[in-house]
């Protein structure tokens, strides 16, 4: 599914922020990524979801080696991966549910046919009563919801997550964590980056650590 | 709720009031059909040129130097009549009389007793049938023979340089067409890299979801297609209007512009006006996209 060899990164001529960071994540298995703040979390994930090129090493996804891959083959590998951002990113001038349709219009979907389906998820994350609101409207937990819907509505292949619940109190963690856990029963490949060692305790998953850049294997899921 | 269509949001949001850009496209496609309206009188004109004088010839014959029982102008002007009537090709002859010849100088001169002193030339006015080909050279020196002082003046001199006159409107109107063209894809290609900044954000995020350069081209190209079109077709309205009401003061006995030809236009080539905002359109259309894609290839 994704491998990374030895890969390096640094922005400019800065210092590294990943050292030869080697890993593997089969299909289907479910990780955490932890680490300090500073640690190289967010950059790790900004190469798995192809928005920066490494510095050095290999990363091959889906059985694609990036470093030899053309171009012009990356939207369709970037359509496979779910991501929640950290920053949500969501389009202020669009609905939640606009927000939430996204991935399933660039997919070329019509709405006919994924009305149903994005309505179903915005109820299943409690937003059934919000769907027309425009995310500045929204509280930063809603935010967070709405970013989520959006990241597995698709049902990729790859869900990336940073920090996903982080403005959420613990109960809509929990329903949020049993919605990644149910897309990974799905088949779909979960690694999520996160600070909160109560989601990490309650899970038997493989937690993967960054420290200084480099990468720790903590436990094996 | 369930199951109901729904309005699609539009990927990029809505711009409030007239952009800059909006104006700037507006008063270029104004000049621009300034321009292609000019051009189109001038091939009018010519084309009127073209028509009033081709298919005439003019002979003169002047007054011999000393006038002698065989040499003079009435016996020279009938022997040239006759030789025109031999010419095949040639329609119809009409000989100028004295007064017909006194009224074409009186402009100039004026109708004083002192124009009836003047040599004046005897004028025949021929018409030359319609695709009749007639040898001027041949014809000139028949009459020479019986009328040693006439020439033939089939106009051409006129007309070329008449046509060179409108050809220069036509080709000054076509250059000023194109450096319009060149001026609004200028202008849209910078406010389409002005909109990607803007709406950086917007096209980092469906860069990552995996849209295609094509898709997020799309929605910039058809915003940009969309306003230009109404804001060049509110400019090409303006120049119909000013060339109506110029057509208008014509109509009324008002010389708009003093020594110019007519200058209303007629219905055809007022919708022939309408070009420009088509045309403003595909040039925006394409420049967006090409700006666009331009950008997205500078992104991993």
């Amino acid at each position: 599914m994704i491998r990374f060899e030895n890969v390096g990164m640094r922005y400019g001529p800065g210092p590294e922020v990943l050292r030869d960071v080697t890993f593997q994540l089969e299909p289907g298995t479910f990780t955490f990524l932890t680490g300090p703040s500073g640690a190289g979390k967010s950059t790790l994930l900004k190469l798995m979801f192809l928005a920066e090129p490494p510095s050095r090493g290999l990363i091959t996804l889906f059985g694609t080696d990036l470093a030899t891959a053309r171009r012009s083959a990356f939207p369709a590998l970037r359509r496979r991966i779910g991501v929640v951002f950290q920053d949500f990113r969501l389009l202020s001038h669009l609905s939640a549910f606009d927000n939430v349709a996204l991935p399933l219009r660039l997919a070329g979907r019509k709405s006919d046919d994924y009305t149903r389906d994005v309505e179903e998820l915005l109820n299943w994350v409690g937003l059934g009563d919000r769907m027309n609101a425009r995310p500045p409207t929204l509280s930063g937990g809603e935010q967070q919801r709405v970013a989520i819907a959006r990241a597995v509505v698709g049902q990729p292949d790859l869900l990336l997550a940073d920090e996903p619940t982080g403005n959420v109190d613990p109960e809509i963690a929990q329903r949020l964590i049993r919605l990644f856990g149910e897309l990974n029963r799905l088949g779909t490949t979960v690694l999520i980056a996160t600070h909160d060692r109560s989601l990490i305790e309650r899970s038997r998953s493989r937690e993967m650590r960054l420290v200084d850049g480099r990468l720790v294997e903590l436990r094996r899921g | 709720m369930s199951g109901k269509k729904r309005e699609r949001g539009r990927i990029l949001p809505r711009e409030k009031g007239a952009a800059p850009l909006d104006v700037v496209i507006g008063v270029m496609a104004f000049l621009a059909a300034l321009a292609l309206g000019a051009s189109m009188l001038a091939d009018r004109q010519a084309e009127g040129w073209r028509q009033g004088l081709a298919g005439r010839l003019t002979v003169q014959v002047l007054q011999p130097e000393h006038s002698t029982r065989t040499r003079n102008m009435e016996t020279e002007t009938q022997a040239a009549i006759d030789i025109l009537r031999g010419t095949p090709g040639i329609l119809a002859i009409t000989p100028m009389s004295d007064a017909d010849a006194a009224k074409l100088i009186e402009p100039w001169i004026g109708a004083d007793a002192l124009v009836k002193d003047l040599p004046l030339p005897r004028l025949i006015d021929a018409t030359i049938a319609p695709g009749a080909r007639v040898d001027f050279a041949t014809l000139e020196a028949r009459l020479k023979t019986v009328a040693p002082d006439s020439n033939v003046d089939d106009h051409t001199r006129w007309i070329a340089r008449l046509q060179s006159l409108a050809d220069t409107i036509i080709y000054a109107a076509y250059a000023i067409l194109a450096l319009i063209a060149v001026a609004t894809a200028a202008a849209v290609s910078f406010a389409t890299r002005a909109g990607l900044e803007a709406h950086h954000d917007i096209v980092a995020l469906l860069h990552q979801m995996g849209a295609h350069s094509g898709f997020i081209a799309r929605a910039f190209e058809w915003h940009y297609l969309i306003s230009t079109l109404a804001a060049s077709a509110a400019g090409a309205g303006f120049a119909a209007v000013t060339f109506l009401a110029l057509g208008g003061l014509e109509f009324a006995g008002v010389e708009a512009v003093p020594f110019l030809p007519p200058l209303g236009l007629n219905t055809q080539e007022l919708v022939w006006l309408f070009a420009v905002p088509v045309v403003s359109g595909l040039i925006a259309w394409a420049t967006a996209r090409l700006s666009v894609l331009a950008a997205l290839r500078e992104i991993y």
